[in-house]
């Protein structure tokens, strides 16, 4: 990201939004919001002139084993800026509202989240499993996800015609 | 009045046209589509959570099998990632060769594009045309890396090794033949009738649902919309180079074949710049064996040859990256299909997912 969102745009944002919170000593500071408000400030950030975050270039999470983060990496194209949005979210009941009703482009992007992460979003058009199969248990990429063992194929032992099991 | 119902029908997974294995779902009223979903996971090997058990460097081979026809952009698109992470300074003739490799892998993907268009639309000549040029690609990479497919040659810091001495001669040859290819294309392929009915027209999508969708790469120049990032962000020494991003008017399938057609001779003068303006020196940085980002992460994006390739890599200060996540156009891109197949024909969901270019390795990731 070569271009991040300058000082005087963020605390613009902070007056806008007070719940907003970021990290004012650091260079690229994520934009913290709760997840009540995360549309509403996705909304603001494209349809506001002073900012104008047309796209949304990337949507995902990560899981920090205590809690869980939403990343929205928007971009406006023009001035060519970039901010990042996080929301945390707790490990036991993760649920974000989806943000498809402002970038129509996240419905996949969330649905692999869903997957993969077990990330609940509430107001999705459409939330089902993307890539793992409709009846896989658990979200792969999670810290605490355990793979399961193979299934266990008995080995079969040949003696003068007859088949027995070989242990 | 004789009631009617809608009728289901899949197409593949194991459907010729579906590039690999796609399942879509298409709701049919006769043999009209009204709704195409799109069923993937078939070919998901789960290399994000398999790169979260990597180092950095161990990385970069499993990002070749993301989109398997254009290996080299997805070693630049991770290498760039990790090199923005760590603050690796790459040198100058390692970033050239990387252009060259990025472009010339384009070129040959887009020769697979059009190929399976081209076979999808019943011309099974037009592959063997692609194919026979795209060899000459891949003797090029065969000869810098010793692979044919999978190249693993640009490394984190810079690329593998330095060009065999007969490279820059063997690659003019091939760019002079760029012309006498294309037109060859262009006169077996976009005279032909039928070719030009089943494409112009079918599929449109506006601007507005492209930018909708969310599309990037030539799926989204198609419809006007000037986006590449080679411009838009400028990325290593492209800036240096002249080129044109070519763009569609109508943001149909023509106009998707058109900006790859067009696409492949621009190319063609990046690889010719770049090595006429390629410079002496190192193609590889320095930097310790064992890399471990400081604490952090990044996003970085590349423009793949089917769009906005990005990669967020969160670092806990360890040798192996704590979270990778994969930015994969194709996946995005599968968001249009329903929108390009509804109102349409069956046989024009077929040429839809051919124009689209999806590739099942990249969308299943």
């Amino acid at each position: 990201m070569k271009n991040y969102i300058g000082a005087p745009l963020l605390s613009a944002l902070k007056e806008a939004f007070p719940a907003a919170e970021y990290d004012s000593e650091a260079a690229q500071p994520a934009v913290y919001i709760p997840a009540a408000e995360l549309t509403a400030l996705l909304i603001f950030l494209r349809d506001d002139a002073r900012f104008g975050f047309a796209r949304l270039e990337n949507l995902t999470s990560a899981d920090y084993k205590t809690y869980f983060e939403m990343v929205y990496h928007l971009f406006a194209w023009g001035p060519n800026v970039w901010i990042t949005v996080k929301v945390k979210l707790d490990h036991d009941a993760p649920v974000v509202p989806s943000v498809t009703g402002v970038f129509p482009g996240a419905e996949f992007e969330e649905r692999e989240v869903y997957d993969l992460m077990g990330i609940e979003f509430s107001g999705h058009p459409d939330l089902r499993r993307i890539l793992l199969a409709e009846d896989f248990t658990g979200h792969p990429l999670r810290k605490d996800y355990k793979q399961a063992a193979p299934p266990r194929v008995p080995r079969l032992r040949r003696e003068g015609g007859r088949v027995y099991a070989a242990d | 009045m004789p009631q009617t119902e809608t009728y289901i029908l899949n197409m593949g997974p194991q459907h010729p046209s579906t590039h690999g294995v796609l399942r879509v779902n298409l709701e049919l009223d006769g043999e009209k589509i009204l709704r195409a979903t799109p069923m993937m996971g078939y070919l998901h090997r789960g290399i994000e959570k398999l790169l979260e058990s990597r180092t950095y460097i161990q990385g970069v081979p499993y990002t070749d099998r993301l989109d398997y026809v254009s290996s080299m952009n997805n070693n630049f698109g991770y290498c760039r990632a990790v090199e923005e992470l760590a603050g690796i300074e790459v040198p100058a003739r390692a970033e050239y060769i990387r252009v060259i490799m990025a472009e010339l892998n384009r070129i040959a993907s887009h020769q697979v594009f059009i190929g399976s268009l081209a076979n999808d639309l019943g011309a099974s000549t037009g592959m063997l045309y692609t194919f026979r040029d795209r060899e000459e690609i891949l003797d090029l990479f065969d000869l810098v890396c010793g692979a044919r497919m999978t190249f693993h040659y640009i490394r984190v810091g810079g690329v593998a090794r330095n060009l065999p001495p007969e490279f820059a001669e063997k690659c003019r040859k091939f760019l002079d033949r760029v012309p006498e290819f294309t037109e060859e294309y262009a006169n077996l392929l976009m005279g032909n009738e039928i070719f030009q009915r089943r494409l112009k027209g079918v599929s449109r999508l506006t601007p507005e649902q492209a930018l909708a969708h969310n599309m990037t790469g030539p799926n989204i120049r198609a419809t006007g919309i000037p986006f590449d990032l080679r411009k838009v962000d400028g990325y290593s020494v492209y800036p240096q180079f002249a080129f044109e991003v070519p763009v569609g008017e109508n943001g149909d399938n023509w106009d998707r074949f058109r900006v790859r057609f067009r696409e492949i001779t621009e190319s063609a003068r990046i690889v010719r710049q770049a090595l006429e303006g390629l410079p002496e020196g190192p193609v590889m940085a320095k930097f310790p064996k064992m890399l471990k980002p400081p604490k952090g992460e990044v996003f970085s994006r590349t423009e793949g040859t089917r769009g906005e390739l990005g990669f967020y890599i969160v670092s806990d200060g360890t040798a192996k990256p704590y979270r990778v996540h994969i930015r994969r156009p194709s996946f995005i891109n599968m968001q249009a299909l329903d929108d390009m197949c509804r109102g349409y024909l069956i046989g024009d969901s077929v040429v839809a997912f051919s124009a689209i270019d999806p590739l099942m390795g990249e969308v299943d990731c």
